[in-house]
């Protein structure tokens, strides 16, 4: 049978048969390997990929854990340093409480001592002012009978002279 | 400074020294081939006409050559010698640079995996669902016509069975290889739509009757309008200066990127879409749209 264009079936499956032959040997010695190789890099690349982002997601557990743990111990120093304040509040009235207190004793002793003080010392002037007005009066009634003694011894003497 | 500039200006005078021979060279050159050209006298022993060569080219009825003791077309042998070729070299690679491949390629290793790459990517994007086979077969189709077509430009001797030297041509300007081709590709295709569909697959390609013959015939066609238009350029002695360059370059290397971008790209094509699986479109949908139909 004649075809058009002198088409030949025998040529047509023979270059059929060459190119089957020529699919298989590519397939086989180099996209095959190629393939192969690249999937293989490729799964190697994903691997490192997927374990950087589980090592991500573990340091951003970490993370999250730590700045937990970060916020608690803010939260317990802020208590405790408003535990610590209150305490020193609570301290320094007790502090000012007491001295105010011993404050109060000073001067409640300084008060009876000064009283005492007082007291001893009205009493000495007391004394002392006994001692001055006998001692006044001594003075007074000395310097009287002096005169008096005196005049007696100028009257004497002045009648002696008369004789 | 002032050294420098003397220096300068020698090198530009020796320069346009060199640039001034070399050009008398290439002139000179080309004038003794043009000289001989017409000098001597026309090759002796039995010539073609130009009217024989271009029949003998579309329809091959003169030219014919022995393949062991069959008797075939120029173009087969054409196939042979590149299959050989190929596997060969393939062959080589094989066993001395794909072993020694590492991780971060070198040159060679990354033009290897840009080849394959393109095939995989090819088969991937127009068929995601099913590309397994797609892409070997994208692969070895597309480099065959690509080496296949190149191959005419190392203008390959041989003698055939009349006694003529011809030069092989490429394979696919043979109407018989580009047949092979494209019914190979379809019949790629049709495995693409049994494999996704079952038995639907098949009528699903038959849908596409046409396709066999338009890509066979788009490859012939082709690749036969270069291969007449460099024999008709080659064949006249006045036309083989520089225009062969350009012609070469024109209806060679272009039609050899051309042509395995169409013919790979129509194949993963047509595959992706009929290997797809069918979507069994529902009752509710179906009255919906007559709804709409009556309502327009």
């Amino acid at each position: 049978m004649s075809l058009p264009l002198n088409i030949d079936l025998q040529q047509v499956f023979l270059h059929m048969f060459n190119f089957v032959i020529l699919t298989g040997g590519m397939y086989f010695l180099l996209y095959k390997p190629v393939k192969d190789f690249m999937d293989k890099r490729k799964a190697y690349y994903a691997g490192l990929e997927q374990e950087s982002r589980e090592k991500m997601t573990q340091a951003n557990l970490l993370k999250e854990e730590y700045e937990g743990k970060m916020a608690q111990a803010d939260r317990e120093i802020s208590q405790r340093r408003a535990d610590a304040a209150k305490e020193m509040e609570l301290s320094r009235e007790r502090s000012l409480a007491q001295a105010k207190k011993q404050a109060q004793d000073i001067l409640d002793e300084a008060r009876s001592r000064g009283e005492q003080e007082k007291e001893k010392i009205i009493s000495k002037a007391r004394g002392e002012i006994a001692d001055l007005a006998a001692e006044a009066a001594e003075k007074i009634l000395y310097s009287s009978a002096s005169e008096a003694f005196d005049g007696f011894l100028d009257s004497a003497e002045g009648s002696v002279n008369h004789e | 400074m002032h050294n420098q500039q003397t220096i300068i200006r020698e090198d530009n005078s020796m320069s346009k020294k060199r640039k001034l021979i070399s050009a008398l060279l290439f002139i000179g050159l080309a004038l003794v081939c043009i000289v001989g050209a017409f000098l001597t006298g026309p090759p002796g022993g039995e010539k073609e006409s130009i009217k024989e060569a271009m029949k003998d080219a579309v329809l091959h009825e003169e030219n014919k050559v022995m393949f062991g003791p069959l008797e075939v077309n120029p173009a087969f042998l054409s196939a042979v010698t590149i299959t050989v070729v190929i596997l060969t070299i393939l062959l080589i690679i094989r066993i001395f640079v794909i072993p020694g491949f590492r991780y971060i390629p070198g040159k060679f290793q990354m033009l290897l995996e840009l080849w394959v790459g393109w095939a995989d990517d090819l088969a991937k994007k127009n068929s995601p669902h099913r590309n397994g086979f797609l892409g070997a077969y994208v692969f070895a189709a597309g480099s065959y016509v690509f080496i296949s077509t190149m191959f005419e430009l190392f203008g390959v001797q041989w003698v055939t069975t009349s006694g003529m030297s011809i030069s092989l041509p490429a394979p696919i300007t043979d109407i018989n290889a580009a047949i092979a081709m494209g019914v190979m590709s379809y019949g790629v295709i049709m495995s693409g739509g049994i494999a996704g569909n079952g038995i639907k697959g098949v009528f699903l390609t038959l849908k596409d009757f046409s396709l066999p013959i338009s890509m066979s015939f788009r490859l012939f066609g082709a690749l036969l309008s270069g291969l007449l238009v460099t024999d008709l350029v080659y064949h006249y002695i006045h036309l083989s200066f520089v225009l062969p360059v350009a012609v070469g370059l024109m209806f060679t290397v272009l039609h050899a990127i051309v042509q395995t971008y169409v013919l790979t790209m129509l194949t993963a094509l047509f595959y992706g879409e009929v290997s797809e699986k069918v979507q069994k479109k529902s009752k509710e949908k179906k009255a919906g749209k007559t709804r709409k139909v009556k309502t327009a």
